[in-house]
């Protein structure tokens, strides 16, 4: 799916976390939302998924007006820092519940969800742990259990907040080209939000580099690496 | 095997376990064994003979079901409270959150000629009641109702923190997977103040069921009615009747002791599930 | 679409009318569970005037009734705050076998009914039994007695203290006391010096909860004090005599002043938890 946003600024009381933001973001890119904390980066990300609302502008998806549909409308997949698994959950009740959350006209039968869970078990290559509690699972297991219960609900893209923050670097390795695979294998725009530099660049197509809630740059990794913009991308990129 | 008590640098061994064990066995230990050994020379056949009376087993029948009922109600009140204190920035929060411990606070005795005052036929509310043909005080409603008040604190206090703890996150994760916040706050944030609501449920009804001074003023205290069970076992003292009062005694220890296994059980129940409390 | 329109709705909040119903559920249940019958009592005390609710409170029987509920309260508070420091000492700065079932002892009182509580005391101390009648025959009586309403008292407020310090000193460790070990401070020393400065304000609360159910216990006091008017019936035992005699003025008036004391204990609670609460027990904080 192709997302546009268009001049988009989000204040909270009277400091304003983004200025004026706009971005193209082609349809199956992998996109890297690149900053330190607090450039906007996350913000922009809840703003995509409406878990916030813009306090200016417009979100388009496909041509579409989005700004104002609801969070459950969005259909994005959205996995979270912390990865927000519900604890008193299996993993297969996890993958499931965006399918049996949907109100009894729309839910797909049982056998129909379970085939779906299986199927996503397979895809982050854990298929033997749907019965489990979340907290039976090591860091990385939790993290591709988040991706699939997103992946569950078919969305129209993949967010990603910081997917890799809370993991010890050789997961962090392994997991990476976990998501490029699945990105590769499934298609979906997604967009991912890092403070990590080398982790941008490496498994990003496009890479925004965000600073006070502005986008300093933008572009391929290699271009953004050969010409940085502005002083804050050469700066941040040789920290 | 491990040693009864591990060796340690710390002073004071001595003189803490002394007091401990002295004061506990003195102010607790010794009066309950004097309970159960009256019990046991009395006999079990006796204890059971005093215990299968039709005018026992209403009282403790009603105090039990009486409890039950106000531990349900303080179960869903207190969730709400707890909730609506937690979540809901209003004016007079402070003052609301305060006002929930007033229960533990007060006198049982002033609880009970209070709530008597307000809901005899004669009071405030017990004549708006009367209006609609309902009368409150010296039935069974009554009672219900000085449950409730003692029962109250339990199980907000218990649930505050909890809600407290809740990550935003998770909720958020519900509704991008489509739920409505219904759907979130049924299959998410209720299972997740399942067991510290049950605990604090099993708190409230254990308070309740001993509970006497907030309910003898309200009751009416009619045998096979309205009589309560440790009204009963004050009668007997009354009349000097000790085996009987052990023997009543007993049952509602028994009682007591059962609820506070279900207790231990359901946290060990939430632990495994859940991974922690 | 213009900015202005947008239908900003937090993702974890419930709509306004939703909320405005929970909020308004909350405060009119409490309106009428707990802040009516608090109305009540100072509005049935006050029936007939300050004059004649002040009367009341002056005549012998109550000054003797309110007298002997801070008697007893000036003797169970100090004896309960001793076993809890020392209980909570015994069973946080040591390792032994049975300490979960030593806890759950403690804990026992609680689930116990007061009533059950007072005939236990009564089967124990009273006069037909062992160590009861040898104690009346040498002049120490206990049941319907002081020391009866006392041992009753400390029956019911039994866990307060110690609930409230084993959280805090499990929290706190046993570093900072061996430090002081290591620099030669002697036992006492190093509880003076540096576990008590750290324990004072769960200390204090756990006095304070003990305190509020100390002076208002009725049922287990209601089995061991015998009810003799002037000599064992404390402050609610005096109240249920009144009320009995349709003394109204006099019976809510005496319940005004444990109200009083109630909301005055509540108010330093509240302040505690305000100013204290990372030094209270991690359960509370806020």
């Amino acid at each position: 799916m192709h997302i546009e946003i268009d001049e988009i600024t989000k204040a909270f009381g009277a400091t304003a976390a983004l200025h004026p933001v706009s971005l193209a973001i082609p349809s199956g890119a992998l996109v890297a939302l690149l900053g330190p904390s607090g450039s906007g980066k996350t913000t922009l990300l809840r703003i995509l998924g409406g878990l916030e609302f813009a306090t200016a502008g417009r979100v388009l998806f496909d041509g579409q007006d989005a700004t104002g549909l609801s969070v459950q409308d969005r259909r994005a997949g959205f996995v979270f820092q912390s990865y927000a698994l519900f604890r008193h959950m299996t993993v297969f009740d996890n993958i499931a519940y965006g399918l049996t959350a949907r109100p009894r006209a729309s839910r797909p039968p049982k056998p129909e969800i379970a085939r779906r869970v299986t199927r996503l078990l397979e895809l982050i290559q854990l298929p033997e742990i749907g019965s489990r509690f979340p907290s039976q699972l090591s860091g990385g297991q939790r993290q591709r259990v988040a991706l699939a219960r997103a992946l569950a609900i078919e969305p129209r893209m993949l967010l990603l907040d910081e997917p890799f923050g809370a993991l010890d670097a050789k997961v962090r390795k392994e997991l990476r080209q976990g998501l490029r695979d699945i990105h590769d294998e499934t298609g979906l725009t997604t967009i991912f939000v890092t403070h990590d530099q080398e982790e941008a660049m490496e498994l990003a197509d496009l890479v925004v580099v965000m600073s006070m809630g502005r986008i300093e740059q933008v572009g391929k990794p290699q271009d953004i690496r050969a010409r940085p913009a502005t002083p804050f991308v050469r700066d941040f990129l040789n920290a | 095997m491990r040693p009864l008590i591990h060796r340690s640098p710390m002073p004071g061994l001595g003189l803490s376990m002394g007091i401990t064990l002295t004061m506990l066995t003195i102010v607790v230990l010794l009066p309950i064994g004097a309970l159960l050994v009256k019990g046991a020379t009395f006999g079990p056949g006796n204890v059971w003979e005093v215990v299968n009376r039709e005018r026992v087993w209403a009282a403790l029948f009603l105090s039990f079901r009486l409890s039950l009922l106000a531990a349900l109600f303080n179960l869903v009140f207190g969730v709400l409270l707890a909730w609506v204190l937690v979540r809901y920035p209003f004016p007079g929060r402070r003052l609301l959150d305060a006002a929930v411990d007033l229960p533990f606070a007060l006198p049982t005795a002033v609880a009970g000629i209070a709530l008597t005052a307000l809901y005899a036929p004669n009071g405030l509310f017990g004549g708006l009641a009367k209006e609609v043909g309902l009368k409150i005080a010296y039935t069974q409603w009554g009672i219900f109702l000085a449950l409730v008040f003692v029962g109250l604190p339990f199980v907000t206090r218990t649930v505050q923190p909890v809600i407290e703890e809740i990550d935003r996150e998770v909720e958020e994760a519900s509704a991008t997977l489509g739920a409505t916040r219904f759907t979130t706050l049924r299959r998410i944030i209720l299972p997740m103040l399942a067991p510290a609501a049950l605990t604090g449920f099993a708190l409230s009804l254990a308070r309740a069921v001993g509970e006497y001074g907030s309910v003898i003023f309200i009751a009416g205290n009619i045998p096979l009615v309205t009589e309560i069970a440790p009204l009963l076992i004050v009668i007997q003292l009354e009349e000097f009747n000790y085996d009987a009062a052990a023997a009543i005694g007993i049952a509602m220890l028994t009682l007591s002791f059962a609820m506070l296994l279900a207790i231990n059980l359901i946290q060990i129940w939430s632990r495994r599930r859940i991974g922690h409390v | 679409m213009s900015d202005t329109t947008l239908p900003f709705r937090n993702p974890t909040s419930e709509t306004v009318l939703a909320r405005r119903s929970l909020i308004a559920l909350a405060v009119l249940g409490m309106a009428l569970l707990v802040g009516a019958p608090l109305l009540m009592v100072f509005a049935e005390a006050l029936a007939k005037g300050l004059g004649a609710a002040l009367e009341s409170l002056g005549n012998r029987d109550a000054r003797a009734a309110i007298q002997l509920t801070l008697i007893i309260t000036a003797i169970a508070l100090p004896l309960n705050a001793m076993f809890g420091i020392a209980a909570a000492w015994f069973i946080t700065k040591f390792d032994f076998r049975g300490k979960a079932f030593l806890i759950t002892l403690i804990d026992l009182p609680f689930s116990v009914s007061p009533v059950v509580a007072g005939l236990c005391i009564v089967l124990m101390f009273g006069a037909n039994s062992l160590i009861g009648g040898w104690l009346v025959a040498h002049g120490l009586p206990i049941v319907f007695a002081l020391p009866g309403i006392v041992l009753a008292t400390l029956f019911v407020t039994f866990p307060f203290v110690a609930r409230e310090l084993i959280p805090v000193m499990i929290e706190q460790g046993r570093a900072e006391e061996e430090a002081a070990l290591t620099l030669g401070a002697s036992g006492w020393r190093v509880f003076r010096t540096v576990t008590l400065p750290n324990i004072r304000w769960a200390l204090l609360y756990g006095v304070l909860l003990c305190n509020a159910r100390a002076m208002g216990e009725f049922g287990a006091v209601a089995v061991v004090s015998g009810k003799i008017r002037g000599q064992t019936a404390t402050m609610p035992i005096t109240i249920e005599m009144l009320y009995n005699e349709y003394l109204s003025v006099a019976a809510f008036s005496m319940a005004a002043l444990l109200t009083a004391l109630a909301l005055l204990t509540l108010l330093l609670k509240t302040l505690l938890e305000l100013r204290h609460a990372d030094a209270l027990a991690a359960t509370r904080r806020h």
